[in-house]
């Protein structure tokens, strides 16, 4: 009985042993086979991390005070896992009409087949506000209570519908500094880029750097994930109010003076930062896709840095301040003026076609005598040092200011085989010459900055990894000598005092000068057509600012003094009180107190 | 007798049987205790990841709110925004000559605009995880009783 015993016991044993011994076996086998690598490193491939594709959020821009031009807010894509939709028409008619969604469109993406291989999901619309997907939701969960699961067809359901929120590109103030920003083109989210402007400029900073990440799906791997950088935000140099303002104001002249479009740049002249740029068309950046119904044809998108044209007498600041710093001329010399220059075979009129006798260079200035001028360029300056100067101020060249679509039209030199000598003639006046209004007001600001040439610049500082980093000024060229720069300055101060001149601004002392320039018209000018311009400065013993005006086709009169001066002094009486410069009188009275 | 005598001595055999017991326990109880501070530590550090996994994608949606926010309330104080309330409170832009400009002892006018600090400046956050978090079990031994340096993160602390 005792050995029966034993022996089961021994059997059972035995039995256990083996068993155990042949599933270690099979598991060591099962570890060490070929197939189990395989199964191993397959597994460790698909389900160890899961790649994310992280864009990061796009950098902001605000103006020189903080405030948001361009940001991002929350959106939602909606679409449908079409292995859990139950009732394709209940999706269909709650969603009819929002976000403009028809019935039948709807209805066909979600009745739509499921498939494993390539049919999960379907997108529905796109760019929703959290608005709707709250309602949305409050609706979903509503039908679930009454039909759970959607398993009672006859009952509605939303079920398979879901939601996905992501940034898209925000423009607060709509069509403000348009120009400037330019626009990110949010609607394609794969390959959405800058376009124009800060936006296409700086698109890279903005943008950060998009990558896949690898997400561990094992949480003992999860110690650090990977930390993908926001874009860099930009601060502008900008200044929110004055751009309205300025934008308000060239609207208004546009309209009163009937002229075809128009540019206004204000800047200071100290370091070259832009205040305000405003130009027409401009256009509701939240709605960038109808750019084409604003900008027919060539019309640039932002005319103060990509339309090139013949600027006229405002040019005269250049040329006389030339002359001044070459020595060639001085306050004393006079110019009597017949009214005609006849030299290369061609004849040089004044504006008004008469003559002005006996001329200092700021009577000169002051009449704008085309004449005159066209005498100091050829016969006192002569054409090497003309040119020279002119390319000193940058004319022909680009500025390289930070904005996307900078254009330039080349100035023809002696030398050059499309330049004549009558050129010099023309040129002394703004004619047969083409700039753009930056370059101009780039070119006048060194006149209003003691002769140094600041490069101009939109951008004020970056933010990038939690640290603001400010921009240094940067000085293109000393095209004039700083007694030169005075000198021009209080010759045309007098000059628009003497002239009674709209520009002037009550109370503060302004340098400028206006400019009207004939357009060509199929190879001829035309005496109708012209581009009206005024530069001015002030106030003119420390200039802050530089303002510059070009009114494109004016209807109400070609005169740049009728219609762009006043122009200038309007925006000029706002801007001062936005920039905290006091007038004469009260500068001088605060001064007193303050000794 | 003798043999006896030695059976006097011997010990009762439930005693043997719990000693032999308790000797072939003890080193499995040993195994069971460290494998299950190792199970706990393991499941604690699984549940700590995947806690991770859940605050990097709740920081994501706050960063994604935080600027749906900032956005919003630029949308509330746009220019045109500010300049009905102000039309609507009374207030008008104040022409050049009706501005009395005085002197402020002390201001310096408008300060540039600061919305980050400047480089240079030290504003690193330290380590967030704990070292204590960071340690396995020999670690924590070694440095807890074997050494006798103080650890890093209370030198800084």
């Amino acid at each position: 009985m005792k050995k029966a015993v034993f022996s089961r016991l021994t059997l059972t044993g035995v039995v256990l042993s083996t068993s155990s011994l042949l599933i270690i076996l099979q598991m060591l086998h099962i570890q060490n086979s070929t197939k189990h690598q395989e199964l191993s490193q397959w597994a460790d491939e698909e389900y160890s991390y899961a790649i994310e594709n992280y864009t990061p959020e796009r950098g902001n821009i605000y103006d020189r005070w903080g405030r948001l031009l361009a940001g991002n807010e929350d959106v939602y894509e909606l679409g449908v896992m079409l292995e859990f939709v139950t009732n394709p028409d209940t999706i269909a008619r709650t969603l009819e009409g929002v976000n403009n969604l028809d019935y039948q469109d709807v209805l066909n993406v979600a009745s739509k087949e499921y498939n494993e291989k390539d049919s999960i999901y379907a997108v529905i619309t796109d760019f929703l506000p959290s608005g709707v997907i709250d309602v949305l939701s409050d609706v979903k969960q509503s039908y679930e209570i009454e039909n759970p699961y959607g398993k009672n067809a006859d009952l509605p359901s939303l079920r398979g519908l879901i939601w996905s929120s992501h940034l898209k590109r925000s423009y607060p103030e709509n069509s403000l500094a348009s120009n400037v920003l330019g626009f990110y083109a949010f609607r394609d989210r794969q390959e959405g880029m800058g376009y124009y402007g800060v936006e296409e400029y700086y698109d890279d900073l903005l943008a950060g750097s998009p990558m896949d990440t690898f997400m561990p799906r094992n949480p003992y791997l999860l110690e650090s994930l990977p930390e993908v950088p926001a874009g860099a935000s930009l601060v502008l140099t900008l200044d929110r109010e004055i751009q309205a303002m300025v934008e308000k104001k060239l609207d208004e002249a546009l309209e009163k003076y009937g002229a075809v479009s128009g540019t206004v740049i204000v800047l200071n002249p100290e370091n070259g930062e832009i205040y305000a740029m405003a130009t027409q068309p401009r256009i509701n950046l939240n709605e960038y896709w109808k750019y084409e119904d604003r900008f027919k044809e060539t019309t640039p998108y932002n005319r103060a840095i990509s339309e090139t044209y013949e600027p006229g007498s405002v040019f005269k600041v250049l040329t006389m301040s030339a002359a001044f710093d070459a020595g060639v001329v001085d306050e004393e010399i006079t110019y009597y003026d017949s009214g005609r220059y006849e030299k290369y075979d061609a004849t040089i009129l004044n504006w008004d076609r008469k003559g002005h006798g006996e001329q200092t260079m700021q009577g000169c200035m002051q009449k704008s005598l085309n004449v005159c001028l066209a005498w100091v360029a050829n016969e006192k300056l002569g054409k090497e040092k003309f040119y020279e100067y002119l390319q000193a101020f940058g004319i022909g060249q680009r500025t390289s200011i930070d904005l996307g679509g900078e254009e330039i039209w080349p100035l023809g030199v002696p030398g050059d085989s499309d330049w004549y000598p009558v050129q010099i003639l023309t040129n002394s006046f703004g004619q047969g010459v083409a700039v753009t209004p930056i370059q101009l007001a780039t070119a006048i600001s060194a006149v209003a900055n003691d002769g140094k040439m600041m490069k101009p610049h939109i951008l004020k500082a970056i933010i990038q990894d939690g640290k603001q980093y400010n921009t240094t000024p940067q000085v293109l060229g000393v095209p004039i000598k700083a007694e030169t720069a005075r000198l021009m300055t209080d010759l045309l101060v007098l000059s628009l005092k003497n002239e009674t001149s709209l520009a002037l601004v009550p109370g503060y002392e302004i340098a400028g000068k206006t400019g009207t320039a004939e357009i060509p018209v199929e190879g001829e000018y035309s005496t109708d057509l012209t581009n009206a311009s005024f530069a001015g400065w002030g106030p003119a013993d420390d200039p802050k600012f530089l303002v510059y005006v070009w009114l494109e086709k004016p209807e109400a009169s070609p005169w740049g003094s009728v219609v762009a001066a006043p122009l200038f002094s309007e925006i000029v009486k706002e801007l001062v009180v936005y920039l905290d410069i006091p007038p004469v009188d009260a500068q001088q009275s605060l001064v007193a107190k303050e000794g | 007798m003798a043999r006896k005598t030695k059976s006097a001595y011997k010990q009762a055999p439930w005693r043997r049987q719990l000693q032999s017991v308790g000797v072939s326990l003890t080193p499995l109880i040993a195994i069971v205790a460290v494998l299950s501070i190792y199970l706990i530590i393991s499941a604690q550090a699984a549940s700590a990841g995947l806690e991770i996994m859940d605050m990097h994608y709740d920081e994501e949606e706050i960063l994604r709110i935080i600027a749906n926010h900032r956005t919003e309330l630029a949308w509330k104080t746009s220019y045109t925004e500010m300049q009905k309330r102000a039309e609507k409170s009374g207030y008008e832009v104040a022409p050049a000559e009706n501005v009395h400009f005085m002197i402020i002892p002390g201001y310096q006018g408008q300060n540039p605009v600061l919305l980050a600090p400047p480089p240079g400046s030290d504003n690193t956050l330290g380590p967030i995880v704990n070292e204590y978090y960071q340690q396995s079990l020999w670690d924590w031994f070694y440095n807890t009783f074997l050494t006798t340096s103080t650890p890093a993160s209370e030198v800084s602390e």
